[in-house]
């Protein structure tokens, strides 16, 4: 089979080998590596969850009630359909020997299990033995797993006594390995198990405190997942509880890889298209190489359509290579990256070969490189052959066919429209890609305007600063694409660079003038006049805020119940679960009611309800129409009488939900109460509270947000490294441009030498000419990237901008470093040239 | 096209490019015919316009105004691709420079033309060529491994091999010595004579000049008509 005349002469251009194309199979390979690294690993981490989805979840379905235990009715139709375990989870104090003064406690996160825990999986603990025989009662005393951080922190080991509520439990071993713990990413403590039968002796178990009631429900192998559950919402309609089944066990974790993958995938484009300028760039210096083969080949009889499918034949097999190198990088992340992330998933992947984040890597680069490589394979068709005769280059300013300019457009469209149909979170993605396009085009026009200013500006007297500016702006010098490529490539960093300072900063910074020290959870209402007692007696003590709290779900709007795929994705949070209910007659301090009137603090009428204005405009209702919720399995309905906007950064205690008094006092609930505190105050208040009141729960604001700067912290890491791809994609730009220009600088070199100049000038000239071309990619990128992190902090996080000129700075220079680094590797290579070859007529 | 009464016909050629100091007049109105089977030696001073009367006839490049007509063929109405089909089939070029594709060895830039054309046998009527030439030995060498004199009898056998009706050289002697050029020389006029091709060569030798049946002399972007009654 003879192949096409096409490919023939593709394949022999390409004998010569690919050096001129080191930099595009770089370019190609990184961005698609970053791309199908970030989706193979997903993809692994999400089968790995599908795949640990019973032992993550406990059970086949998990039931979860809050504040009040099935009752009889149900727990006798579960047992009927399949086998049930039922644990009791909630937050308290431990403590330990009470010693002459002190007594050091922590906040832990406790679980009672009764006789089939764990229905799938095993746990795993430092001494041998079942979990319910180590949690039963032996000589009187009940037994504790704790772990081991509540050992550490209470200074305890096995055998010792750990006081919860009114119970001493014996600690009998530590917990090395718990199978369904860690779906939530926010846990407040370590872990103790004890047995469901002693609870009842610790009087945590009060009305209205915080405690969820877990059914975990083992089917049989044969039974149908989605008519079970059809059957027991027939059966209880109103019981209220939250249910999750196998196969969105971990809905939260899912949710977060998802994020996660979608956020770290667009940023691998950008790489890509980062280092879809360097593959521009190489096609165009190999293309102008060409130019007198396309001349040649043209004056023998090739039409300019043979020329441009030879040259496009040689783009693709190039790109394909650069591809294959891609995949196999990106294919390979899941085995090396997953044992990194076991420290901090409660799962493993699914170490496996995942076809479809290879192929949309393969799009993207495919896209990414004919986008790139259209623009200068056009302008080479049109290279006259005539060009042969008198030394008649392309002009610069060729303009591609119509035909083409459009093709060039359609492959950017194409690009664009794959990231966001693709995308879970489309609006995201279409944000991302309006954005990454406008800083494409500020750049542009940055670039442009560089390069304008360096021409216009007045010659400076010193040649070196002459020579150096008069590159900036000299046809064909390399200032565009190093300005948009590195420069694209730096804004990311110091858009994430900023925008995590800007995170930590909110809460190490900002929070503690006016967060509280502490959140107590579980007051009950006759101890809520005690309680406050105790803690003003507490010196340093300051401002002590309480408001009564229950738990409910918004089930219906306007009597129908609501569907949350039909509601905008910022605000399906407010749906999922239980939310923080309260009643008020005055408007919580600080509030700012933007529609509507708020209710007399002696309102006594229809049920009225005060909703926060941003998520009623997702949920899609205003003033005048009704919400219900479920508490404690019951419906109540109010009108929504006024929307507020609410400030979440404060830390103090807010509702979604705030509801005229009448219509929940009667429901069974606790008070939640914050307390601002010195730091010297903090342990006493502690230790007073929870001593005097063995079922309060105190949260200590301080250890509560080391919590989430540790996982911020991680998250971030993530981030950067992704961030990092995509500078090192602009740096390889560089690389290349520098590259291309070492005939230029050593031709410069040598006739600068011939005219007198030592090695050192040479060396400043073209120093000079990097520092600024850095010195300008980095403040337009300091000022880009800032710009985008402030959008995003102050726009979709709400949130005070907090000036971080150090980060960015930091950034800056190494920009600087980096652009006059690889300047000076380049010149050097230069200066070491003999003047004579290059001088001599050949 | 096989009784043509003229290979060549140009008639009031002018060629006018612009350039930053204005327009620039390179043929001022050429009138030429040339028979079929004809040699003419094409002559003048550098800068006269004998290159760009060339590449009007290659089709390389257009006029501004006037009619060029070869091979019966009127090249003003064809458009870039045709022309490209039209030299494939019907004129060999020979440069001076050689301008040989230099990722392809001897023998694929010879088949180049012939495979544009669609033979099935390229390679073997492009090896016949390079024999015909000398050069059977060197049939996978690369133009950076050929000689000058090497390279441009790979260049001659390439432009003759579609049997061209209308053989264009410009100087195809100036990079290369004397004798090398010599053989060259005789090589180009033995293959016109075997296909009976018309030829038009630009040349500053006088002598060289001298072997095509006609001179013709350009001054100015103009055909001299008095030094070719001189001669």
């Amino acid at each position: 089979m003879t192949l096409p005349l096409s490919l023939r002469f593709a394949l022999r251009e390409l004998r010569g080998g690919v050096k001129g194309f080191r930099i595009f199979l770089l370019c190609l390979a990184l961005g698609v590596a970053a791309i199908a690294g970030v989706g193979s690993l997903s993809a692994a981490l999400v089968a790995g969850l599908s795949a640990d989805g019973q032992r993550l979840l406990g059970g086949d379905v998990e039931l979860r009630l809050t504040h009040r235990p099935p009752s009889d009715a149900q727990r006798a139709w579960l047992a009927a359909n399949g086998m049930v375990s039922e644990t009791i989870q909630m937050r308290a104090m431990a403590r330990g020997p009470q010693m002459a003064t002190t007594t050091k406690r922590a906040l832990i996160e406790l679980k009672a299990i009764d006789d089939l825990y764990p229905l799938y999986g095993a746990m795993k603990l430092d001494v041998a033995g079942s979990p319910q025989d180590l949690v039963a009662r032996r000589d009187g005393r009940w037994g504790a797993l704790v772990d081991p951080a509540v050992s550490r922190r209470l200074g305890l080991k096995t055998g010792d006594t750990l006081r919860i509520g009114e119970v001493d439990y014996e600690i009998r071993a530590e917990i090395e390995h718990e199978p369904d713990s860690g779906t939530s990413a926010f846990v407040l403590g370590p872990r103790v198990m004890v047995a469901g039968a002693s609870m009842a002796e610790t009087g945590l178990v009060q009305t209205g405190s915080m405690i969820r009631y877990y059914s975990r429900v083992m089917l049989p192998p044969t039974a149908d997942l989605d008519g079970w559950i059809e059957r027991l919402k027939q059966a209880f309609p109103d019981a209220g509880w939250r249910v999750r089944d196998v196969r969105n066990g971990a809905p939260g974790l899912r949710n977060f890889l998802e994020r996660m993958r979608l956020f770290l995938t667009l940023v691998g484009l950008t790489a890509l298209l980062v280092g879809g300028l360097g593959v521009g760039n190489a096609v165009k210096a190999y293309l102008d190489s060409r130019g007198r083969t396309i001349a040649i080949l043209k004056c023998v009889g090739a039409p300019a359509g043979l020329v441009f499918r030879i040259y496009l034949t040689q783009v693709l097999l190039l790109a394909s290579a650069g591809i294959a190198i891609g995949l196999l990088i990106g294919g390979l992340a899941p085995p090396v990256l997953s044992g990194l992330l076991r420290a901090y998933l409660p799962f493993d992947a699914a170490i496996g070969f995942y076809p479809l984040p290879l192929f949309m890597a393969t799009v993207y680069g495919l896209l990414t490189a004919l986008a790139f490589a259209l623009w200068p394979l056009a302008r080479a068709r049109e290279v006259p052959a005539a060009a042969l005769l008198r030394d008649v280059a392309a002009p610069s300013t060729t303009r591609p066919k119509p035909i083409f300019i459009a093709a060039v457009a359609a492959a950017f469209a194409v690009l664009a429209a794959t990231a966001v149909l693709t995308a879970e979170r489309t609006d995201f993605a279409a944000w991302f890609v309006l954005g990454a396009f406008a800083t494409l085009l500020l750049f542009l026009a940055a670039g442009n305007a560089i390069v304008d200013l360096a021409r216009r500006m007045k010659r400076p007297r010193r040649p070196d600063l002459r020579l150096a500016l008069a590159n900036l702006h000299r046809p064909g010098a390399p200032t565009l694409s190093i300005v948009l490529s590195f420069g694209l490539g730096l804004s990311v960093l110091v858009t994430v660079a900023t925008l995590q300072g800007n995170l930590s900063a909110q809460v190490a910074e900002r929070l503690p003038d006016q967060a509280p020290a502490f959140f107590f959870i579980d007051i009950q209402p006759q101890q809520v006049t005690p309680f406050e007692a105790t803690a003003r007696a507490v010196p340093g003590v300051g401002e002590i805020a309480k408001v009564p709290m229950l738990r409910g779900r918004i089930v219906a709007l306007n009597g129908e119940a609501v569907d949350p795929k039909k509601v905008a994705p910022d605000a399906r949070w407010a749906l999922r679960g239980d939310r923080g209910l309260t009643y008020s007659g005055s408007p919580p301090e600080g509030t700012q009611i933007v529609k509507g009137e708020w209710w007399p603090a002696d309102y006594a009428g229809e049920p009225l309800v005060s909703f926060d204005a941003d998520i009623a405009a997702g949920l899609g209702v205003g003033i005048g129409d009704t919400l219900t919720v479920n508490v404690l399995g019951r419906e109540l309905t109010a009108r929504i009488a006024n929307l507020r906007r609410i400030d979440w950064s404060t830390m103090g205690i807010n509702f979604v939900l705030v509801f005229a008094p009448g219509l929940l006092e009667a429901a069974p609930h606790s008070f939640i109460a914050t307390a601002q505190a010195t730091i010297d105050a903090e342990v006493p208040l502690e230790v007073a509270v929870t001593d005097q009141f063995a079922n309060i729960t105190a949260i200590r604001v301080r250890d509560a947000l080391a919590t989430a700067n540790r996982i911020l912290d991680n998250i971030s890491v993530a981030v950067r490294s992704t961030a990092a791809v995509t500078l090192v994609a602009g740096v390889l730009v560089l690389a290349g441009a520098i590259a291309a220009g070492h005939r230029r600088r050593v031709y410069d070199s040598v006739i600068l030498k011939v005219l007198g100049a030592t090695r050192a000038d040479v060396l400043r000239t073209f120093l000079l000419e990097y520092a600024l071309l850095g010195l300008v990619t980095a403040a337009l990128a300091a000022v880009i990237g800032s710009l985008a992190a402030y959008v995003v902090v102050t726009q979709v996080m709400g949130a005070p901008w907090i000036w971080l000129p150090g980060t960015i700075a930091g950034t800056a220079l190494l920009a600087m470093a980096i652009t006059v680094g690889l300047g000076l590797i380049g010149t050097l290579a230069a200066l070491s040239q003999r003047p004579a070859p290059l001088l001599r007529n050949d | 096209m096989n009784n043509l009464s003229s290979m060549i016909d140009l008639a009031d050629v002018r060629l006018t490019l612009p350039s930053d100091a204005g327009p620039v007049e390179i043929l001022r109105g050429v009138d030429l015919s040339v028979a079929p089977g004809e040699s003419i030696g094409l002559v003048g001073p550098s800068g006269s316009g004998k290159s760009t009367l060339m590449a009007i006839m290659a089709g390389l490049e257009r006029p501004s105004a006037g009619d060029v007509v070869i091979a019966g063929q009127r090249l003003n109405d064809l458009d870039e691709d045709r022309l490209a089909r039209f030299r494939r089939d019907h004129i060999g070029i020979v440069f001076q420079a050689f301008h040989l594709v230099p990722t392809m060895t001897a023998l694929e830039n010879v088949a180049i033309p012939l495979e544009l054309a669609g033979r099935g046998d390229a390679f073997e009527r492009a090896a016949e060529g390079l024999e015909a030439v000398g050069l059977g030995h060197r049939l996978t060498h690369y133009p950076s491994q050929l000689s000058g004199g090497e390279q441009q009898r790979t260049a001659l056998a390439r432009a003759v091999a579609c049997s061209p009706r209308l053989l264009l050289a410009d100087e195809p002697t100036g990079n290369l010595d004397g004798a090398t050029g010599g053989h060259i020389v005789d090589l180009l006029f033995e293959l016109r004579e075997r296909a009976g091709t018309t030829l038009v060569l630009i040349t500053h030798d006088p002598a060289l000049a001298q072997r095509c049946q006609r001179i013709v002399a350009m001054r100015d972007g103009l055909i001299d008509r008095a030094a070719e009654a001189a001669e």
